[in-house]
Formats: C-alpha cells, structure tokens, sequence
C-alpha cells in the first residue's frame, strides 16, 4: 500500500487510489467536476491540479488522473497550483449565464461552491456569451444547456453507467451539446441519476421545479420504499410536502445513484385524498376516542368470541417497530393470528430467505462484483429496479449473465436469454443442481449445460430469483442449489428479490404463524370477527382480491392503520391514520437481511399548497398544524397496548425477543446498515405454486407481471409517476398470435375468470407457446392480476371474433 | 484592600489637576443647558410635524416592477435566506412562458427589524427598501402583508434595470436574444 506526502502530511491508502481520494482521506478537499467517486476519472475538467514536487511524476498534474505511489510528495497550497486552479474556473465561468435566481440547482450547485473554493470572484470577462437552444427531455427532466460546463458527467453516469441509448454527447468545438437526438422523454428508467451527477444546473429535476431551495427543504436519510432492495435515499420536503427525493449513498445496496420510481414515486404522501383524521364508523373523530373505541370492541369481541376471533395483518411495508408491536399485541390478546404479508405466496418466500438465506446472501454490492451471474424468475427492472443497475456493472467488466425467464425481460445491458414456461423453473433448479437435464428439450439443454459450466467454473457466482414466479418452494430450491455449488473456498451467493422493503424482516417476525391464507379462511368461516391491518391493503394486496373482498365483509370489525388511501382503510370500521415513510423513523430489514434504518424527513400535515389553494396560506391563527393528526404507527401501537414506549425501547425489546437483530439499537442513519444475525430456524417446506393443467381448446395460461410505475402499491398513489404507467396490454407468443391471427398493436379482448377486458397486443417473438403475459396496472382493468399466484386460464380473441 | 488604594491613587491621588476637573465637571452641565435654552429646539413635534427622512432610510419594504411593467422577482428565496428574523415566506412558480415568480409572497412587518439584508441580497433589485416609516398596528395579522399589498407600480430606486434581459434563459428576448449574448449555436455544424 503506497504511503505518500500531500501538504506535509503522510498517507497510506489502497493501491489503485488516485491522489484526489488520498487527500480527500486527510480532509484536503481539491475542488473538481468531473471526478465522482462510481463514474471514475477522466481529468476533463482540469481543475484538481495539485503540484508533483517529487515522486514518478513531476510539476502541476491532474490528481484524479494521478494513481497514488511511494514517495510521491504533493502540495495543494502552492502558488503555481493554486493559479492554475483559479485560472480554470475563471475559465469554466467564462460563459455560464447570469442565472442563479432562476436556476433550481443555485444553493447546492458544485460550480458555485467550486467557483469560490477556486478563487474567482469577480468576472473579467465582458463580452459576450454563448448560447444553446434546450430540449424537451419529458416529464421528470428539465434542460438547459447554457449551464454547461462539459465535464462528461451526464453521458457518463447515463450511457456509461446506467446503459441508456438516447442520450449522449454532440456537436464539436466550442458547440459540444448533451442531449438527445431529437426532443422526447429520456427512455432509461434511471434517467433522473443525471439530476445528481450534474454538478451544475443543466439538468434539473422538473417534478421539483421552482419549488424549493437546498437551504429551506428538510432532509433526512431515508430508505426507499417501493422494493425490497432498501436503497438509501433522500427525501426532502417543505410546507408539509414531501417535493423530491435524491439519492443517498449506500455502498453495500444502491451505491450512488437510484431508479426513477425511487425518485419520482415520492409523491404517495401528498395524495389529495389521503386520510389524514382518525374514524370511527365514518364519521371524524378524535384520537382519544377513536383509541377508546378500538380498545373497546378488541376487548368486547374477544369476551364474547375468545381471543381467536381477532386476527392481525402486518404489512412489509411498515417498519420493523411497528410490525413487531402489532405482534406483541396480538400475543398479549393471546390470538396467534397473525400475518405479515397478505399475499401468502410472498410471505411464503420472505420466510424462506430468512430462514435459509444465511451468509449466503449477496448484496447489491456482492452483485457489481461477481463474475458469473444467473437470474432465474426475475425480471428486475420491474421488480427491483437498482438490481439491473447492479448486474449492468458487473456485465460492464465483462462478466456473462444468463437470464432464464419467460418474460421478455429488459435489462440495461447484454444477457443471454432462455425463454422457458413458468412450470419448466423447477425442472431448471433441479437440473442445475445435479438433476437429469435432459427432462428439458434440447435446445434448452445444450444452454444449460454452458451456464452450468461457467458457474462450476466462476469465482464469485451470483444466482438471483424472485418469488412471483418461483414461488417459496422455488426459491428454497434456489437456495438449495446454491448450497450445493459453493464449495469451501468458492461461495455461491444468492439473491432473492422480495415484494417489500421490509419483507426479510416481516418473514423473521412471522416464523412458523399462520399466512394470511389461513386467516383468510377464518374470516370465511365466521370464526374471525375482527382483522386489524397495519399498513396493509388485504384488498389489493392478496392474491385473490375477490374472496378477500368477501371475507372482510363478514367482518364485525374492521380496523385499518395506514396513509394510504387504499380501499381497506376506506371501508374500515375504525380507521387511525399513520405517518408516510419520509415522516416517520424506523427500520427496514432489506432482502438481503440488511437492518437500514430511516429517519424522519418533515412533520405530517396538509400541504400548504392544498390548505392555501395554490395561493398564499390561510390567514388565521390555528393552534395546531392542519391535517398534523398522523401519528407513527408504532407510537399508535404502543399506545393501544398502554405502554410509552420510545423508538429505543421498542428496538432493545426486539433485540430481547429476536436475537437475530443484534444490534439493531446501535444502528445509525445514513450508514450501510447492518446484516442480521442467521439464527432463524429454518421455516417448515414451502408450499408449491400450483400449477393445473389448462382445459380447453385455445386456452392460454396468462401470468401476471409486475410493471415499473403501474403495479407497486406506493408508485399507484404517486401521481408523477403516470407517464410512465403503459396502457393496458397483454404479451402473447409469435406462434400464438399468428395460429389467432392477431397481430401487434391490435386491440383483442382478453377474456378470463375474472371477466372479459379490450387491450392492446405486444407480440414477443420468444414469448413460449401457450403463455400469456399482462402487467398489473392498478387503476385500470388489469389491477385484480395479480403477480405470483400462479396463472389465469384465459383466452385471447380478437374484437370482431368476440363479437361472434 | 491594598489594591483599592491603587486604584484610587491611580484614578484621583496622584492627578494634580483633579481637582480643577471636579470643578469643571459640576458647572459646565450647568453652562451647556443655559447656552441652549436660547436656541431653537431640534425636536420634531411628530406625528403633528413630519420629518422627511433620506432616500436610503430603511422603513417599509416593497416589491418593484421592471421597466416593462413585470414584476421583478423570480422568487429565488435569497431574501428570505438572508432574513435573520425569518419574517419573509414565499412559493416560486414558472408561468407559461418560463418567468419564474412568485406565486405567493408573504412579509410580516410585525416580525421585520429593517435591517435591509433582503434588499442587499436581492439579485433582480426587486425588493427594496422605502422610508415609509409610519408602520404600525394594533392587529398582528394586518401587518402581514401579501404580495399585492407589497407591489408597487414602477422600478423604485431603479427604473432600467430588468433581470431577464440579462439572464440568458430566452424570458424577456428569445434564446440568445439578449445583448451581451450570441445566438445559438448549430450543436450539428462541422465548421472549426
């Protein structure tokens, strides 16, 4: 390890480091451009000079382009370096416009700070400026150019590091140009990662537009939401409005940069008709009573019926506290009916990677650095977005990806892609952990056969799934298969997508319980009088939307804590409103088992821009901050059970009763957070996704996929959003769709037990025969399909047939 | 107790014109009330007698208009970053042909010092500083003023000065319209 001098003061870093990262290392910050720490250096900015007074190199160089070595010795401060520094950014100023008052980027822009850290005060120039005509980059992206100061970072963090195609670098000259082609959304589905990398404001986030300024907007580190891979992000909110989230920096998970659902999906908090008051029978009451109330009937029903007759659902997407005092709760009633997920067939699988997942699991990290990778069953930039930013990195090193799969799975970069039947997976896992081969057909075989060779032969194997398709029995396959290839000295790790950020820890808290199956069988039987949801929607959340709707009307209580509008906090008999995750702190147990905790951004409350119309805010004098009822849901929890309880007491009591999350009390925000304990025992066998055979002539089995903005449940109530939620469509094979001569983009009817829905057709050319794909898109007629139950019997006709 | 001593000598003991001073001291108070009891009094008799106070007094604040009649501020919140007393709120908005303003504008002249700091951190001289100083109330919430309360007709201290010609995001003038600003460059020219 290269020891060297910069300012007198002496350094040992890594080998491979650039003098910039070592004297960052002793708090000497150079300014710079166009080096960042994930993009690398490309010295295209030339303002880190430093002075090489002895070493390999000599006189003024570039420090990001400089690998540190022995005896180098530096100076930072001297004369020559510090002009050369200066006379660069008078240099890069030359032509930035005179706009700060109306640039978005004006408080956190690095040109501003680098221009006096530089030196340059006072502007000599007095000519003229140069100026570019801006493009319309869509919805989430606002351009202009004449802020540029062409330090690659753009093209580099969205070609280079994201794998998009549609924008890049033009022009020559004094007239290069960063853009696209022609004018139109930026396609990447990690497009907005370019907001962050600029360092000025030519890129500027237009949800965010003229909104608010870096030193007004209240931000706390935070953990996404809206899948299962807990990136760290940063929302920011003001006047009681969560207005954007950016990235935050995680190394073990999402690395730098997050996807656009992260980023502009935050708006599920502002939903207009959020419910903001708690209720009791419909109508708006206080908290006291509406407390007293649930007390009340909780302790009447399980006088009259036993404490059997209440049954309590957790959600994955409420914290790790909460979940736990909901269990607690339900113990201290004395029910064991308790769930955590209410589609069982994504508990199923969170209990499975819980149990089993163990050392073996892989972080995104674990991911970036592998050097074979086989995805099976998942299609991440629908499920896990930031997973095929993680995978494109590894692919950039040149490693080999195989995807195995019967969805056209787009990933941003090259993947070898084996179409095979949902119900031909487990054979795969059989197969590859030793199993006959030949069960599949031959072409599918003779692909195997290489993937298993390269696995047998890669150093740092990765194998990914996901639970929709594989189901738990699948991915305890999976996890079966990785055991069996890993050797003593070649781990083989594995990653399971989850459906929520803090499904791992749902899956540990639930253990051997009941799923939400049972309960809901329950309810159907009368035997359940009573189902207290916590942050979940049993509506749209189960696999079968129907039969819960009717189980939860023979309900002689419905109780909902949730910040969703969602359709069971509407028909809730008792409804105590809770704090969106931007507004709350707690802890998120990502699906790799990674323990991240968040904190709270702003306080709840309406919106100024609602409260006051869009003009000034009201003038009156109010005691108490409107719509402020909200309240976390573990202090409601605890609160309901009689206990004060603090945030630290709830996680040193989870420490007590789970000692897999050792630790979980000495944990701090904004850190990579900490991997739990293995301890788990491992869950009874996972049931199979059944998998009957289709009757009659013509019928498909349709699967239902998740879709980027349409399906999660947070993204349908984040109204920015909507451009990107596709119309509906359904996804038939080549063959399939010529023996019905349909043809793409005709409109077709899609009929199935759930009725009969016009879509648009997208043919695949590799889709297997007598499959059927749609998206869950909630609001539209696709909603009640849902992902990993299994498929659908359906039919696909084209208008005029069904009018026949 | 020895110290007091010295401070006593120090400060009267060792001072032969002591006492000189004393006696200065008691009668010239004496000599400057008579000297001007003949003068004329430099009290204003205010409210009944109103005194003009200099161009650059810091009393009443307001919003001005640019030459052409807009409305100066982009709402870039400077001011109310710069405010030590945080009397001045704000929501920035863009129109339809991309001026950023202000889509509310709120100062609570019951919370404001008029130290000026917002005038000083203006960048578009849209808020400035007037010597309306008879500014005061019995109801907090009548000295919270609004944006229209805050607009004036014309450009204050400064009539010529306007922001947008000058800022080089095609506002006032199309895109590289501006004076000190070439046209758009041909990103698709191959010329050196």
């Amino acid at each position: 390890m290269p020891i060297l001098t910069i300012d007198n003061q002496q350094i040992e870093v890594l080998k491979g480091t650039n003098v910039l990262e070592a004297a960052k290392g002793l708090g000497i910050v150079i300014p710079h451009f166009c080096y960042h720490e994930a993009l690398g250096a490309v010295g295209a900015c030339r303002l880190c000079a430093m002075n090489f007074v002895e070493g390999p190199v000599k006189g003024i160089q570039m420090a990001c382009m400089i690998e540190a070595k022995d005896e180098m010795v530096i100076t930072t401060t001297d004369q020559a370096s510090q002009e050369m520094r200066a006379r660069v950014i008078e240099w890069l100023m030359m032509y930035h416009p005179h706009d700060c008052p109306v640039c978005d980027e004006g408080g956190e822009c690095q040109l501003q700070d680098m221009t006096i850290a530089g030196g340059h005060d006072i502007r000599r120039y007095g000519g003229k400026k140069r100026t570019y005509s801006n493009q319309d980059l869509g919805p989430f992206i606002c351009h202009e150019m004449n802020r540029c100061i062409q330090c690659y970072r753009c093209v580099r963090t969205y070609q280079d590091y994201c794998g998009g195609t549609d924008f890049g670098v033009l022009g020559t000259n004094q007239r290069v140009y960063f853009g696209r082609f022609r004018d139109g959304r930026l396609e990447s589905p990690f497009s907005g990662n370019i907001v962050d990398a600029c360092p000025t404001g030519v890129f500027t986030d237009r949800t965010f537009r003229y909104r608010t300024r870096y030193w007004d907007i209240e931000e706390a580190p935070s953990v996404c939401p809206h899948c299962s891979l807990g990136c760290a992000v940063i929302p920011g909110g003001r006047f009681r409005e969560l207005q954007r989230v950016r990235g935050g920096v995680n190394k073990q998970t999402n690395g730098f940069f997050i996807c656009d659902r992260a980023r502009f999906g935050g708006g599920y908090g502002n939903h207009p008709e959020r419910p903001r008051v708690p209720r009791v029978d419909g109508a708006q009451t206080t908290w006291p009573e509406a407390l007293r109330a649930l007390r009340k009937r909780i302790t009447d029903l399980v006088a009259r019926h036993g404490p059997g007759a209440v049954a309590f659902l957790g959600s994955p997407r409420a914290s790790l506290e909460a979940n736990y005092l909901l269990d607690s709760w339900a113990a201290s009633l004395g029910s064991r009916r308790i769930a955590f997920d209410s589609h069982w067939q994504h508990d199923r699988s969170a209990r499975v990677a819980a149990g089993k997942l163990g050392p073996r699991a892989a972080s995104l990290e674990d991911i970036r650095c592998s050097d074979f990778i086989l995805m099976i069953g998942v299609d991440p930039l629908n499920e896990a977005p930031m997973l095929a930013l993680a995978v494109r990195q590894a692919v950039r090193r040149g490693v080999r990806l195989a995807v195995i799969d019967p969805r056209p799975v787009t990933l941003p970069c090259a993947a070898a892609h084996l179409p095979l039947a949902p119900e031909a997976l487990p054979d795969v896992l059989e197969a590859l952990a030793g199993g006959d081969i030949r069960r599949l057909g031959r072409r599918e075989a003779v692909l195997l056969e290489g993937i298993l060779e390269q696995l047998r032969a890669a150093e740092r194997p990765v194998l990914i799934g996901g639970p929709d398709l594989l189901g738990a029995a699948g991915i305890e396959r999976l996890l079966d298969t990785a055991r069996l290839l890993a050797s003593e000295h070649r781990p083989c790790k594995v990653m399971t997508v989850l459906a929520g950020p803090n499904s791992f820890g749902c899956g540990v808290l639930a253990r051997q319980g009941p799923d939400f199956e049972a309960i809901l069988n329950g309810m159907l039987a009368g035997e359940i009088k009573a189902l207290v949801c916590l942050e979940s929607d049993p509506m749209t959340g189960s696999s079968d939307p129907a039969r819960t709707g009717m189980a939860l009307g023979k309900l002689e209580l419905l109780a909902a804590l949730d910040y969703l509008p969602t359709a069971a906090a509407h028909h809730a008999h008792l409804f105590l409103p809770t704090t969106a995750v931007p507004e709350s702190a707690g802890v998120y147990v990502n699906n790799e088992g990674r323990m991240l905790l968040f904190s709270s951004a702003m306080d709840p409350g309406t919106p100024i821009s609602v409260s006051g119309g869009g003009d000034h805010p009201p003038r009156t004098f109010l005691p108490a901050t409107p719509g402020s009822e909200p309240r976390p849901a573990w202090a409601t929890l605890g609160h309901l059970q009689g206990r004060r309880l603090s945030l630290r007491d709830i996680r040193q009591a989870i420490e007590m009763e789970h000692p897999n999350f050792a630790g979980l009390s000495s944990l701090t925000t904004g850190g990579e957070g900490k991997r739990i304990a293995d301890i788990s025992p491992p869950p009874e066998t996972a049931p199979e996704i059944p998998f009957p055979h289709s009757e009659g002539e013509g019928t498909l089995r349709l699967y239902a996929m998740e879709d980027f903005a349409g399906s999660g449940e947070l993204a349908g109530y984040a109204s920015a959003l909507a451009p990107l939620r596709p119309t509906p469509f359904v996804m038939l094979g080549a063959l399939d769709a010529k023996q019905r001569s349909l043809s793409d983009g005709q409109q077709v009817r899609l009929r199935s037990e759930l009725g009969g829905v016009g879509v648009a057709l997208r043919v695949v050319p590799d889709l297997p025969a007598g499959i059927a794909l749609v998206p869950r898109l909630r609001g539209t007629a696709l909603e009640s399909y849902v992902p990993g139950r299994g498929h659908y019997d359906c039919q696909i006709l084209s208008e005029d047939e069904e009018k026949t | 107790m020895a110290e007091g001593i010295d401070v006593y000598k120090r400060r009267y003991g060792q001072n032969p014109k002591s006492l000189w001073r004393d006696l200065k001291g008691t009668v010239e108070p004496f000599y400057v009330t008579l000297r001007n009891m003949f003068k004329k009094p430099v009290t204003y008799q205010y409210p009944e007698e109103k005194r003009t106070p200099y161009p650059r007094y810091r009393a009443r604040i307001v919003l001005t208009r640019d030459p052409e009649g807009g409305e100066r501020c982009v709402a870039c919140y400077l001011c109310s970053a710069a405010c030590p007393v945080d009397c001045i709120s704000m929501q920035s908005s863009e129109d339809e042909n991309g001026r950023r303003y202000a889509a509310w504008f709120r100062i609570n002249f019951s919370r404001c010092i008029y130290c000026g700091l917002c005038a000083e951190a203006c960048p578009t001289l849209a808020i400035q500083m007037t010597p309306f100083y008879e500014f005061s109330g019995r109801d907090p919430l009548k000295m919270v003023y609004e944006k229209e309360d805050l607009l004036i007709a014309d450009g204050g201290k400064d009539n010529e000065y306007n922001f947008y010609k000058h800022a080089g995001i095609g506002v006032a003038n199309p895109r590289g319209g501006n004076e000190d600003e070439y046209g758009p460059v041909d990103v698709r020219s191959n010329l050196p």
